[in-house]
């Protein structure tokens, strides 16, 4: 998946319009960061690439970078 | 000796939180987000001194309104909140709905997987000539386990109790079971004090939350996304097992009803196993999570509403705490 398409997902799942997201963008830092965005999480990594993250592994998540180091860099074209 | 559902009612106590009132509880939680994705807009909340016992009580009262309750011979009683470490309030129950003292009743101790156990047990008693009419109870009372401050557990749980009557037919109307426990994931879901492990904590102090959540082991402690993780694993295998095993694929079926958890999570498992949205019925707007209480209280409105009706194919799948998870299918 190419990483723009990647934040498109995300910034849907996560119910953001108009803010930019980046690769360093601090997901902690958005509005809309609380328990139900790490279900839409869950429910996107699932669904997109078959891979469970554990509960305790969002406390290490920080960027949307790190979040895409723990579904593996592989799955990203570029 | 065949079973059937032969009745359902469900009491909900007077008291309704609804998301305004958290919203001016909690005011930088935003409750229009929160209603549009969990799909609840209030829950029931039982009085201070109302405890699931008198829920299941109401519940049971208001369905012996329309059933002769003399006929009942065996009463099972599903909570996790109850009266006291014993009798078991299935013996209080007796009493005062003052049931026969040739009725045997027990407690059993389950979640949200609940109701489904207490079919297959009423089954079970029927078809063994055991019992002809049971009284299966399931009453829950999670808002007594919740910590003052912990909103995102406030926002889910809702109190209610459901009274469902298993009556011996001479057809089969309730299928095939399946069911699953992992007790591996027991602190993803627990009130750690309190029983006999730990005891409870005087020192409130010890309390440690946000915004959201207040963690104490005095309270329910729900791990949100290892649930989420825990039904994303086992859900889609318990129903495509459960169909199998009845022999039957998702065409014949004509609604199915799980545990009324809450809409997110809901909706994404029913489009994970495509499951038509027109044969998916969810009803947690005006109740919230009631635990073991969801599936009679779901299907009881389902046919109130006439979406459900006599002679249908429902499969009804429950899971939660535990981890503990069952599915079955019967016909109305």
């Amino acid at each position: 998946m190419k990483t723009t398409e990647f934040i498109d997902i995300l910034k849907e799942s996560l119910e953001i319009d108009d803010s930019e997201v980046l690769e360093d963008t601090d997901l902690k830092s958005l509005d809309n960061y609380d328990s139900l965005a790490i279900l839409s999480i869950i429910a996107l990594i699932d669904e997109h690439f078959g891979k469970k993250i554990k509960g305790e592994q969002f406390k290490n998540i920080s960027t949307v970078k790190s979040l895409m180091t723990l579904i593996g860099m592989d799955n990203f074209d570029e | 000796m065949f079973s059937v559902i032969e009745m359902i009612e469900y009491w909900l106590p007077e008291t309704v939180l609804d998301n305004h009132q958290l919203e001016r509880k909690f005011p930088e939680w935003n409750s229009n987000r929160i209603e549009k994705k969990v799909g609840i807009r209030e829950r029931h909340i039982a009085g201070e001194n109302e405890t699931a016992s008198d829920l299941a009580y109401e519940a049971a009262i208001k369905l012996f309104k329309g059933y002769d309750k003399n006929k009942i011979d065996f009463l099972l009683l599903c909570t996790q909140s109850p009266d006291y470490f014993f009798p078991s309030s299935a013996c209080l129950l007796q009493s005062r709905l003052m049931l026969s003292d040739t009725v045997g009743a027990l407690d059993y101790n389950l979640g949200c997987s609940g109701f489904i156990y207490g079919l297959a047990l009423s089954k079970g008693l029927i078809r063994a000539g055991i019992a002809s009419h049971v009284l299966l109870l399931t009453a829950e009372t999670y808002s007594k386990h919740l910590h003052p401050q912990d909103l995102a557990n406030r926002s889910i749980f809702g109190d209610g109790a459901a009274a469902t009557v298993v009556s011996k037919v001479d057809q089969e109307h309730i299928y095939e079971f399946e069911f699953g426990t992992d007790g591996n994931g027991k602190d993803n879901l627990i009130v750690a004090n309190g029983g006999l492990r730990n005891k409870y904590n005087h020192d409130e102090s010890t309390a440690v939350g946000g915004t959201e959540f207040m963690r104490s082991d005095n309270y329910l402690y729900m791990n949100g996304p290892e649930i989420f993780n825990f039904t994303i694993e086992k859900i889609p295998l318990l129903v495509e097992n459960t169909l199998r095993k009845n022999k039957m694929s998702l065409n014949d079926i004509h609604y199915v009803i799980f545990h009324q958890a809450n809409k997110y999570m809901l909706t994404y498992l029913r489009k994970k196993m495509k499951i038509p949205e027109n044969k998916f019925f969810m009803n947690m707007e005006h109740t919230g999570n009631t635990v073991s209480a969801t599936i009679p209280i779901a299907l009881k409105e389902s046919l109130c509403q006439g979406i459900v009706k006599k002679g249908d194919i429902v499969l009804l799948v429950g899971f939660g705490v535990g981890y503990s998870w069952g599915a079955t299918v019967v016909k109305i």
